[in-house]
């Protein structure tokens, strides 16, 4: 019945995917494209940070070294850009591969501390290496092209993508099962009664940094597709905390809260400003002072945004996956305080 | 718990599919445009640190407050009698967010055209979408000459100041002429902007005048600018050249009279506004910091007495204080962007009264006016074998609180 009642679930989610795009109009389309990608990088981050427990907030220099990779073959090599994607994931999983040594040494802030430095050092080297990525200028990927006829561009990224999102998914719970799961969460709760279990933190600290990476280094391909600009500013520092904050909000952990925080990190920068104009008028017309109040002054989308923030986890402590359980907790107290004999068999 | 999945999995599912916004809409040939409106857009950085800038978009947005306001010669308030409607949206001065904003102005909120979007890369990152969608992207808020240039590889592009080329040669005459001496150190945004202008001061001065360079990280803000400025200092340069945005160059100002390094100061000049030099002024604490900074100009100065009397310049301050009266009216950021909403209105109505893309795109291709907002003299000019727009300019320089132009008026394309 529980399975059944699961694989149905997946079946309507997969299903809601498959037809979103023909109910929406062409840019909603695409944002939901990028949301896809998001989820491909908030996944690869709840393995690491989520499962094994080590924070990253250098994973948007993940994304810049497979938007990277993807760029340069593409454009100065006349590589397919759909080819180039696993290249990118390959390169940015080795990249992460070996950034888990030095990692090993580190912990909790320093751990940040070092990852952070990550997502700095990235798009400066980008910017310094001159011709090789494009100097700040960048590259400029040429625009999304669809091989089916039926399928507009737009449309077309949108199934790559999300393909490739159901695909890593899958790949990711096969990652996590049984005694390589279990290792990686031994990690996270304690590393010392991991060790005398007989875990090696290095094997599974790097494996875990490596295929975080690869799946960000994924999500950065075809970033890099979809935005047909590949530059330094692409990958501001601020992405990469944005995609921590992301994977907190939604719940680390959960496939619905890397839904739900890759719909975060899409939407909130881009219409943060816009989120002002309703409550000025509410405000209004509640009476408050705030006539003066432009939305487009500069600053005021950047205060909404980390007020937005706030709010979200004031209220969503552990993530909407959390809520969604918070909630679902409620119905049940209803549910079996209707029904006494319910409530006797729940321990 | 799986009961729990289920149910939320049929509510997301339930709540994705239901929601049906701009799909359905009419597939009208011209977006946009509608009996009485024509929506336009444009892509700013309100937050971080370009977003001095935003106050393009407020003058833009002023002008246009007054154009649906006052009745033209027809009689009819907009133009034609279309009210006109700009969409700003932040970009943060990143491309990618820039190249996501273009696409919801044009894709979901259906604009008519782009106008005075900013910032080189942010609009070369569009440009090729832009085209292939044929969606006028006007008078890119950037000096890049690359815009004019290429106007037959992208015939729906258009630039509309003087492109950094003729900027940097205008400042590297009066080098060669006034300081045969100078030894120039050169501080420069590190891409095709910064380039181009050393490129243009080097063609109007010479090469042997430079004689040391730096460069800053693009949106670096004013932390990035102290160091490549005191190792500029230690060059021995007697003559100091800022190609930077407004944020860097007011720093750099102030880095190098706090440094004690008096060398002649040439600004370009988006970031050389009288309201940068005050706070320039301000923040290095002497007036001395910012004194005798020679720059380039093409617009009337908002805060000149020379043109305290001019008939557009009083049109500015009216429109300013009825439609924008918490700003200050004597920041030539908001006059940059009333100048360049004009020129798109003059544009507008010289589409027709039904214009299209293709008509609009048309008119700007070939305009010929007079523009009371451009210098005494200069014109408005774009024809089939020219995209730049404008091309007058004269040098000013700052002293205690105003610039003062001199020179004669130059025509450099």
């Amino acid at each position: 019945m529980r399975i059944a009642l699961r694989v149905v679930g997946y079946g309507l989610l997969a299903a809601a995917i498959v037809l979103l795009p023909f109910t929406l109009g062409e840019f909603r389309v695409t944002q939901f494209t990028y949301v896809g990608v998001f989820a491909i990088a908030l996944m690869g981050l709840s393995i690491l940070t989520g499962i094994t427990g080590q924070i990253s907030l250098g994973h948007g220099g993940f994304m810049a070294v497979g938007a990277y990779v993807t760029a340069i073959l593409s454009v100065n090599h006349d590589v397919p850009d759909l080819l180039t994607i696993p290249l990118g994931g390959l390169v940015a999983g080795v990249v992460g591969f070996l950034f888990g040594f030095p990692a090993l040494r580190l912990a909790g802030v320093y751990l940040a501390l070092a990852t952070f430095a990550l997502a700095v050092i990235v798009p400066s080297v980008a910017s310094a290496a001159g011709s090789f990525t494009g100097g700040t200028a960048g590259i400029l990927l040429d625009l999304p092209t669809s091989p089916i006829g039926r399928l507009t561009p737009d449309k077309w990224l949108y199934f790559v993508t999300w393909g490739i999102a159901a695909a890593l998914f899958v790949l990711a719970l096969i990652f996590l099962r049984g005694k390589r799961g279990r290792a990686l969460r031994a990690v996270r709760e304690s590393e010392l009664a991991a060790v005398s279990s007989g875990i090696s933190l290095a094997n599974y600290k790097t494996l875990a940094f490596g295929v975080s990476a690869f799946y960000a280094g994924i999500a950065g391909s075809l970033y890099a597709i979809l935005n047909f600009i590949v530059t330094p500013g692409t990958f501001p520092v601020t992405l990469s905390i944005l995609l921590l904050a992301g994977l907190v909000i939604g719940g680390a952990g959960s496939l619905l809260g890397v839904l739900a925080g890759a719909a975060f990190v899409e939407f909130l920068p881009l219409y943060a400003g816009d989120v002002l104009r309703p409550v000025i008028n509410a405000g209004q017309r509640l009476g408050f002072p705030v006539n003066d109040v432009d939305p487009t002054t500069p600053g005021v989308p950047s205060v909404v945004y980390g007020a937005i923030l706030l709010i979200v986890l004031i209220a969503m402590p552990n993530g909407a996956a959390g809520l969604v359980r918070r909630v679902g907790a409620l119905t049940k107290q209803v549910y079996s305080r209707q029904n006494p004999s319910e409530s006797r068999v729940t321990p | 718990m799986m009961k729990r999945f289920f149910v939320v999995a049929a509510i997301v599912a339930a709540a994705l599919t239901a929601a049906i916004p701009g799909a359905l809409a009419r597939p009208a040939a011209d977006p946009g445009v509608s009996s009485r409106s024509i929506t336009i857009g444009t892509t700013l950085p309100l937050s971080g640190p370009a977003s001095l800038y935003a106050r393009i978009g407020t003058g833009m947005r002023t002008y246009f407050s007054y154009i649906n306001a006052r009745r033209a010669r027809d009689g009819k308030r907009g133009v034609y009698g279309r009210q006109i409607v700009l969409k700003i949206y932040d970009d943060q001065y990143s491309e990618a967010q820039t190249v996501q904003q273009t696409r919801r102005a044009v894709e979901q909120d259906r604009v008519f055209a782009m106008l005075g979007g900013l910032g080189t890369e942010n609009q070369q990152a569009v440009r090729a979408y832009m085209n292939q969608r044929r969606v006028p992207q006007l008078y890119v808020s950037t000096g890049l000459s690359e815009f004019g240039r290429t106007h037959r590889q992208f015939p729906w592009t258009i630039g509309w100041q003087p492109d950094y080329v003729q900027e940097g040669i205008l400042l590297g005459r009066y080098v060669r002429q006034n300081l045969p001496n100078a030894k120039v150190a050169v501080l420069r945004q590190n891409d095709d902007y910064g380039k181009e202008f050393v490129e243009g001061f080097v063609k109007g001065a010479g090469q042997r005048f430079i004689a040391a360079t730096e460069t800053y990280p693009r949106n670096g803000g004013a932390t990035v600018i102290p160091g490549p400025v005191a190792r500029l200092r230690a060059s021995g340069a007697d003559t100091f050249l800022v190609v930077a945005t407004p944020t860097e160059s007011i720093t750099a100002l102030v880095v190098a009279y706090r440094l004690g390094w008096r060398p002649n100061k040439l600004v370009n000049s988006v970031g050389a506004t009288r309201q940068f030099m005050a706070a320039a002024q301000a923040s290095a604490g002497s007036a001395e910091a910012v004194n005798g900074v020679v720059t380039t100009t093409y617009l009337k100065d908002v805060a000149s007495p020379r043109y305290a009397r001019d008939a557009q310049v009083r049109l500015y301050k009216r429109l300013m204080d009825k439609y924008a009266p918490s700003q200050n009216a004597e920041d030539q950021l908001f006059f940059y962007g009333m100048a360049k909403a004009d020129t798109f209105v003059q544009a507008l109505y010289r589409a027709g009264r039904n214009p299209s893309r293709a008509s609009l795109m048309n008119a700007a291709r070939n305009l010929k006016m007079r523009s009371a907002w451009l210098l005494p003299g200069a014109r408005i000019q774009t024809s089939r074998a020219s995209a730049f727009p404008i091309r007058h300019q004269r040098l000013t320089r700052y002293n205690n609180g105003s610039f003062t132009e001199f020179g004669s008026l130059v025509k450099t394309r």
